[in-house]
C-alpha cells in the first residue's frame, strides 16, 4: 500500500518547521522526504524523485530559487512541480518564482486549509 | 507751469539749427550749449553735463553709425541722445533710432522743439529706470551665481534654445570644462534631442537623473531673466545617491527582519495543529484549551508583526497601490460580513446603508477595505452596547467625493485625544490602563492609505455617546490618479 502513496519534499532550513510538516502531511496519507539547504533538496529532488517540492527561499547551500533553477534544467527533476514557502513577502520574488516554474507561492505563517489545499490540487494532476 | 531747467548740449556745425535751438530754450530758461563734434568739442560739452544730448547726423558720414558708444564712452553715461536730421531725411533718422537715438527732430527747426525733447527726457529717464532695474537684475544674478560657486552640488544655467550658458565648479567636474554654448540635452545625458523635461515644462519643473558620474540627482528648475531681460533656466541637483542607499539598506534590514519574525510562527502554528488534530494523542479538556490559548496568542503576535510591518511599508511610503475603478459597495462586500459576525458575536446591531447611484471611485480595493475593517474593528472594541453602523454617501465637495462613515454607540474619544488618534502608536489610556490590546498603528495606517488615495480621513466623537469616522475618496475620473 505504502507504494502508492504520493511523496512530498520538505526542503527548510527550519528544522523543527520540516518535521512539523512531516508529521501532519504524513497523517494525510502522504511520504515525505526532508532536505535542510539548497544543495541538499536538488540530491534528494534527483534520487528520489518526488511527486511535490516544497522549498524554502532562505536555506544555506543555495537557497531555493538556486535550487528550482537545478531542479528545472535537469530533465530528471524538471517536472516535477515545486510550491514556494517562504518567510518573505516580496512581489518581485512571487513574480520570480512564477517565471522559474514554481506551481505556488505561499508566505509563513500560511492559511493551513489553503495549503493543504493546494497541494492536494497539485497532488492530483500529477 | 514751471519746468526744471534742463541742460541741453548741440553737438553739430548747423550753426542755424543751433540758433533756432538756442532762441527756444532760452524763453523756458533751459541752459544751451553748442559744440562742435571733434573731440575738444565733445569733451567740454560732457563738461557742461547736459540731461540731454543733441546729435546733429550731419556729423556723421551717410553710411556711418549713429556714435552711440562713442558718445557714452566719452562721458556721456546715461543721458537720453537725440538726432537732429536734415528735412525730411527720414533715412538718417530711423537708423539712428536703431542705433540708440530716443528720437529725432528735423531741421529747421522752426517748431518749438521743447515737447519732443521733453518726451525724450522722459523716455530717457525710463530706460535709465529700465538700465537700473537690468543692474540690479545683473548684480543678483552675479550673487545667485556667486552662491551657486560656493555649491558643492551641481548648477547650471541654460538659455530657452538649451544652450548651457554657464555652469558651476561641480557641474564642470561632472560635464567637463569648456561645454558653454553646447546643447545642454547632448552636455549632460549624450541626447540629440532636448529632454522631456524641458519640453514639457517651460518654466519651473523637478526631475531625477542620472549623471555621467553615476550618481543620482533631484533636480530643481527655475526660470531667471539676465540683466539684458532675457529668459534663462536655472537648475540646481541634489545628490540623493546616499538617501537611496540609506533607503536600501532600511528596505533589506526590513525584509530580513520580518521574514525572521515569522519563521518562528509558522513551526508554532504547524505544532499547534499538530497537538489540536491529535496527532501527538489525544488532548484532554483543558489541553485543548491551553493549546487554543497558543494558537490565539500566535494568531495575535502575527497581526501585530503584520501590522508594524505594513506600518512601516506604508509610513516610509514603500508600498504600491493596486487601483481599480470599483464601487464603494465592491469595497465593502471584502469585509462586510466578517465585521458583522463579530459585532453579532458581541451582541451588537450591525447595519450597512449605501446610498444607491453613487459614483465608482478609482481604489486599491485591499487598502480601502483594509481602512473600513481597522476602523469598524475599533468600533466594535469599543462598544459595549448598541450599534454599528456604515453607510456609504456623496459629499459634492470639488468634484464629488464618495464617503464612508462608521457610527457606533461605543465609549467615544475624550476630546482632549481626538486629534491624536491618528498619531503613530497613540492610544488613548483609560484610568492609566490600556482598555484593550492594540499598538495604535491602525489609525495612521488608514490614514495614511486614504491619504495615498488623494482622500481624507476624519474623525468626531463624543465621549460615552460615540464616535463617527468619516473617509473621503475622490470619484473617478475628476483627476486623481
Amino acid at each position: 500500500m505504502g507504494e502508492d502513496k504520493k511523496l512530498i519534499l520538505v526542503a527548510d532550513d527550519d528544522k523543527d518547521l520540516v518535521t512539523a510538516l512531516s508529521i501532519r502531511l504524513r497523517a494525510a496519507g502522504y511520504a515525505v522526504v526532508g532536505a535542510h539547504d539548497g544543495d541538499e533538496a536538488y540530491e534528494v529532488a534527483h534520487e528520489s524523485k518526488p511527486d511535490l517540492i516544497i522549498l524554502d527561499v532562505r536555506m544555506p547551500a543555495g537557497g531555493g530559487f538556486a535550487s528550482i533553477d537545478k531542479i528545472k534544467h535537469s530533465l530528471t527533476t524538471r517536472s516535477i512541480p515545486v510550491i514556494f514557502l517562504t518567510a518573505f513577502d516580496d512581489e518581485e520574488m512571487r513574480e520570480e518564482a512564477r517565471r522559474q516554474g514554481a506551481v505556488g507561492f505561499f508566505r509563513k505563517p500560511f492559511d493551513d486549509a489553503e495549503f493543504m489545499g493546494a497541494i492536494r490540487n497539485v497532488l492530483s494532476k500529477s | 507751469m514751471s519746468l526744471k531747467a534742463y541742460r541741453v548740449a548741440y553737438l553739430g556745425s548747423d550753426g542755424e539749427a543751433a540758433l533756432a535751438l538756442e532762441n527756444a530754450l532760452k524763453d523756458v530758461g533751459f541752459p544751451f550749449l553748442r559744440e562742435t563734434c571733434d573731440p575738444a568739442g565733445v569733451q567740454k560739452a560732457v563738461g557742461f553735463n547736459p540731461d540731454i544730448v543733441l546729435w546733429d547726423t550731419e556729423n556723421s558720414q551717410p553710411d556711418e553709425k549713429f556714435p552711440l558708444a562713442v558718445l557714452r564712452e566719452a562721458g556721456f553715461d546715461n543721458q537720453p541722445l537725440v538726432a537732429v536730421a536734415r528735412r525730411n531725411d527720414m533715412e538718417s533718422a530711423v537708423a539712428s533710432l536703431a542705433g540708440g537715438a530716443v528720437d529725432f527732430i528735423f531741421k529747421p527747426i522752426n517748431e518749438n522743439p521743447l515737447p519732443r525733447m521733453l518726451a525724450a527726457l522722459n523716455v530717457g529717464q525710463k530706460q535709465l529706470r529700465i538700465d537700473w532695474c537690468n543692474r540690479v537684475i545683473e548684480d543678483t544674478n552675479n550673487q545667485i551665481k556667486g552662491v551657486l560657486s560656493n555649491l558643492s552640488d551641481p548648477a547650471y544655467i541654460v538659455s530657452p534654445e538649451y544652450q548651457v550658458l554657464w555652469m558651476n565648479r561641480p557641474a564642470e567636474e561632472i560635464f567637463g570644462e569648456g561645454q558653454r554654448g553646447g546643447a545642454c540635452h547632448h552636455v549632460f545625458y549624450d541626447r540629440t534631442e532636448p529632454c522631456e523635461v524641458c519640453q514639457k515644462n517651460k518654466g519651473s519643473a523637478r526631475w531625477r537623473a542620472m549623471l555621467k558620474n553615476g550618481k543620482n540627482y533631484r533636480f530643481i528648475s527655475a526660470v531667471v531673466r539676465n540683466g539684458r531681460g532675457e529668459v534663462e533656466k536655472l537648475a540646481v541637483g541634489t545628490d540623493i545617491t546616499p538617501d537611496e542607499e540609506v533607503q536600501k539598506i532600511h528596505k533589506t534590514f526590513i525584509a530580513n527582519v520580518s521574514h525572521d519574525l515569522r519563521t518562528p510562527l509558522a513551526a508554532i502554528d504547524q505544532y499547534v495543529n499538530i497537538l489540536l488534530e491529535g496527532l501527538a494523542g489525544e488532548l484532554t479538556g483543558d489541553q485543548r484549551e491551553y493549546v487554543d490559548v497558543i494558537r490565539r496568542s500566535s494568531f495575535r503576535l502575527h497581526s501585530l508583526v503584520e501590522n508594524l510591518i505594513d506600518a512601516n511599508k506604508i509610513l516610509s511610503g514603500d508600498f504600491k497601490l493596486r487601483m481599480e475603478v470599483m464601487s464603494i459597495q465592491d469595497i465593502l462586500d471584502v469585509v462586510v460580513e466578517m465585521l458583522r459576525s463579530q459585532a453579532e458575536d458581541k451582541g451588537l446591531t450591525f447595519q450597512v446603508q449605501v446610498a444607491e447611484g453613487l459614483p465608482p471611485v478609482y481604489a486599491d480595493k485591499a487598502r480601502i477595505a483594509q481602512v473600513v475593517a481597522n476602523i469598524a474593528g475599533n468600533s466594535i472594541k469599543f462598544t459595549e452596547q448598541g450599534m454599528i453602523q456604515i453607510r456609504g454617501g456623496f459629499m459634492p465637495r470639488d468634484e464629488g467625493r464618495v464617503i464612508v462613515s462608521v457610527e457606533d454607540t461605543g465609549i467615544g474619544v475624550p476630546r482632549e485625544d481626538l486629534g491624536k488618534i491618528f498619531e503613530l502608536f497613540y492610544r488613548v489610556e483609560k484610568d492609566k490602563v490600556y482598555v484593550e490590546e492594540g499598538a495604535g498603528l491602525g489609525l495612521s495606517i488608514s490614514r495614511e492609505i486614504v491619504r495615498a488615495h488623494g482622500g481624507t480621513l476624519w474623525a468626531e466623537s463624543m465621549e460615552g455617546m460615540g464616535s463617527a469616522f468619516h473617509f473621503a475618496l475622490p470619484v473617478h475620473g475628476t483627476g486623481h490618479a
